[in-house]
């Protein structure tokens, strides 16, 4: 997500709420429907326990209206809550079917099959308040057209009674079969929905947050519902207005799942006070993510943290990381001070129900959060460094090998070749003793010359090493050293160049440190390789007490271990010996 | 006595090959690289192999790897390793079971000609030739309790010339004394070192070097 798309996101919170006065007014108007329904079961000269029908349509009506203004509140840029609250009243316009006089009967009539799909809609537009595929828009529309459309065809055709308005002609035998096909229609509507809505559930492959999964399943429940009465209808099946009552009643359950679970994300908001405290205590950036994750109820939460300078979101060690794009169940939440990115939660994407809730806990954790993420600006420039450690490392070891190769090859070979001319030149010059002496001479010169060269070379880089591994160039270190040394090289193969290459030279340091400062008697080298790492120990029985900052050479020694990610350590405590130990990584 | 070389550098290659022409070697093979001596040799094992330690193409150890495998593979071929530095413990790989028909010397030691030809022949003949300078690093090899300090000087120098390979009458020439002398002065420091006495003098070369790794 880019920061722009952030802001967007941040001002989708900040779309404007209704103001009170509608609220009010929509809320009046609710009740006000609630005291009609009952007004027109009561009065109704067609309708059977008006008492009890009245309430069923209320405990429809009333909940939806209700949690609908609560969700219009509290998420004004979803239209979820004002479909709940159309939802709601269309339920009541459908009881209008009570009243004794035509007009209200018929609009009544006309509303009756309506709520059926209202409530599809509600139920595939949840959370968001948007159809989000063609496939449920065209699911949806049917549904209006099948439910509302071919209802006012079949009232045309006659059949709902004498009060009926809009009748042109007579044919309820034709009104009848319609009004079987639209049921039918109807249920086969409703049961794909809800097959359309598991099937989304289980294709994000997690479960949503529980509060929303009970809003789901009440909705499913009351469409399948919704389909096995509406099929009874068609087919003249049993217990129909005892499954009618049922039905009735599993309807208006969603809202209340729905307030529930507006209700938990309140209770949620305790929550933050607990991270408050946990985050008094300053924690590691690993433990603020599981407090975040506690406080949102959200244990797949991930943190991430703009790197201005890198233009990068990183972990909180400071590697970078992708923001995944929202969808599949995931949604990002970006975390701004003065205007600056700082971090971003890239959380279930029903979180995103609880914008408050969010909210709460990105305040709450905002001096946490940019601490983290210096942290993780500080990880990733200790990480380039370390990087670049090792390539200056490396490309200086590589500059002198190939100066030790070229020495090998050219200055080193001409000279013995030099030498060896000479020699044979001399053996043909017997007879002129002084030329024989100064040809002597020059050879003797080219002696010291290779010697020399032989220093440097070896000096540049130990292309034993390279050659022949640690084990073998081990062998001549220990032997010319200035004490006995126990040599113990326990290695099956060769390691990696550089490795060896460090190690040879901590064990040629370590031993020239032992000649000059140590007085000792005796010393060991270990070489070992377990678990994934290679140890490099030298030990001996001198005098301890060893400067391992100056002059030493123990800290260029460091450098080089720690170019390869590895650890040094010297214990020399006085009077009692020097144990150098380097531990490396090698896979 | 037929000889094969291998050595990438040209000039010291042809130097080298004109040296052992000169003093009556057969040179039938003067190779550049590992792979072609290898292939020389199989085909037509000659007497000895002289060869430098660093060959390409990685110039890591395939010379070291030619040594060892035609001392496995033609035991009857001496083979004198050169190179650029000496190694103790390339040495130690070199006679690890056997000193027989081995050589390992710095390279600059061909220069002292007559030295080289008669490390060349020896190792021909079966014998060894190791580097003076791997000799004295072992011999100046710090021990606890010293045995080396039991030897008198001369001792020291019959034990270093000894482990460099020379024969009985090559250290009798080298410190003018008698054969006799020599042969005293051997007895002697195996009994001093503890080591069961050999004649035969490429496995005395193995016994004192082993003696002295330790």
């Amino acid at each position: 997500m880019t920061i722009a798309e952030a802001a967007r996101e941040a001002n989708r919170y900040s779309a404007r709420a209704p103001a009170p006065a509608v609220v009010c007014a929509i809320a009046l108007a609710g009740f006000a429907a609630a005291g009609t329904t009952f007004a027109l079961a009561l009065n109704s000269d067609h309708v059977d326990e008006p008492g009890l029908q009245a309430a069923l349509m209320t405990w429809i009506t009333l909940p939806y209206v209700l949690a609908g203004l609560v969700a219009w509140c509290r998420r004004p840029e979803s239209r979820f809550g004002p479909l709940m609250v159309v939802a709601g009243f269309t339920m009541f316009l459908s009881t209008l079917a009570w009243a004794n006089a035509p007009l209200p009967y018929t609009i009544g009539q006309a509303f009756d099959l309506l709520p059926a799909i209202v409530f599809l809609h509600v139920f595939l537009a949840f959370p968001t308040g948007r159809l989000g595929t063609t496939f449920e828009r065209a699911l949806v529309g049917l549904g209006y057209f099948v439910a509302f459309g071919l209802e006012i065809v079949g009232m045309l055709l006659g059949g709902y009674g004498p009060d009926n308005l809009l009748e042109v002609v007579s044919e309820p035998g034709a009104a009848a079969t319609l009004l079987d096909v639209q049921l039918i229609a109807i249920s086969a509507l409703c049961l794909i929905g809800v097959g359309v809505r598991l099937a989304r559930r289980r294709r994000a492959g997690r479960p949503l947050r529980r509060s929303i999964a009970l809003v789901v399943d009440a909705f499913a429940l009351g469409l399948v519902m919704i389909a096995w009465l509406f099929v009874t209808g068609a087919f003249d099946g049993p217990g129909f207005e005892t499954l009618r009552r049922a039905t009735f009643f599993v309807i208006g359950l969603a809202p209340a799942a729905f307030l529930a679970g507006v209700l938990s994300a309140r209770l949620a908001r305790s929550a933050v006070a607990d991270l408050l405290v946990e985050l008094r205590a300053a924690p590691d950036p690993g433990e603020l993510r599981d407090a975040l994750a506690r406080a949102l109820r959200d244990p797949t939460l991930q943190l991430a943290f703009w790197l201005p300078q890198y233009a990068s979101w990183a972990d909180a060690d400071g590697r970078p990381m992708a923001l995944p794009a929202d969808g599949d169940g995931l949604a990002t939440t970006v975390i701004e001070r003065d205007g600056q990115a700082i971090a971003a939660l890239v959380h279930d994407a029903a979180l995103q129900d609880e914008p408050q809730l969010l909210d709460a806990v990105s305040a709450a954790a905002g001096i946490a959060l940019e601490n983290a993420r210096l942290h993780a600006e500080l990880a990733a420039r200790l990480d380039e460094l370390r990087g670049s450690r090792v390539r200056v490392m490396e490309a200086g070891q590589q500059e002198r090998k190939r100066l030790e190769r070229n020495l090998h090859d050219g200055a080193q070979q001409r000279l013995v070749a030099l030498s060896l001319e000479l020699t044979m030149l001399k053996k043909r010059l017997d007879a002129d003793p002084e030329a024989s002496s100064r040809i002597e001479h020059a050879r003797s010169e080219i002696a010291l010359s290779l010697q020399e060269l032989r220093d440097i070379a070896r000096g540049l880089h130990p292309a034993v090493v390279s050659g022949h591994g640690l084990a073998v160039a081990l062998e001549s270190l220990a032997a010319r050293a200035p004490v006995p040394i126990r040599l113990n090289v326990d290695l099956q193969d060769r390691l990696p160049e550089q490795l060896e290459v460090a190690a040879y030279y901590l064990v040629s340091e370590s031993i020239a440190n032992i000649g000059k400062h140590a007085h000792a008697s005796s010393a060991s080298v270990d070489v070992s390789r377990n678990d994934g790492q290679v140890v490099i120990e030298v030990v001996d029985d001198g005098v301890g007490g060893a400067d391992t900052e100056a002059g030493s050479g123990l800290r260029g020694l460091a450098d080089r271990v720690e170019a390869l990610d590895g650890r040094l350590r010297v214990w020399t405590p006085s009077g009692r010996g020097t144990r150098v130990r380097a531990e490396i990584p090698c896979a | 006595m037929r000889v094969a070389i291998a050595e990438d550098s040209v000039l010291l290659r042809d130097g080298v090959a004109r040296l052992l022409g000169d003093a009556g070697f057969d040179v039938v093979a003067k190779c550049g690289t590992a792979a072609e001596l290898m292939l020389k040799v199989n085909s037509f094992p000659p007497d000895v192999v002289v060869l430098d330690i660093r060959l390409p193409p990685t110039y890591n150890d395939e010379g070291l790897r030619a040594a060892l495998e035609i001392r496995e593979r033609h035991p009857s071929v001496g083979v004198l390793v050169l190179s650029q530095y000496v190694e103790l413990g390339l040495a130690l790989q070199l006679i690890s079971e056997s000193a027989d028909s081995v050589g390992y010397l710095l390279k600059d030691r061909i220069t002292d000609t007559d030295d080289f030809l008669g490390a060349v022949r020896r190792v021909a003949d079966g014998g060894s030739a190791l580097d003076p300078q791997i000799v004295s690093t072992l011999l100046s090899k710090k021990r606890p309790d010293d045995p080396l300090a039991q030897l008198t000087p001369r001792e020291r120098e019959v034990l270093e010339l000894m482990a460099t390979g020379s024969s009985n009458q090559g250290i009798a020439d080298e410190l003018v004394i008698t054969l006799r002398a020599v042969e005293k002065y051997v007895s002697t420091i195996f009994t001093k070192l503890g080591l069961p006495s050999t004649r035969s003098e490429s496995r005395r070369v193995l016994a004192v070097l082993m003696f002295l790794r330790s």
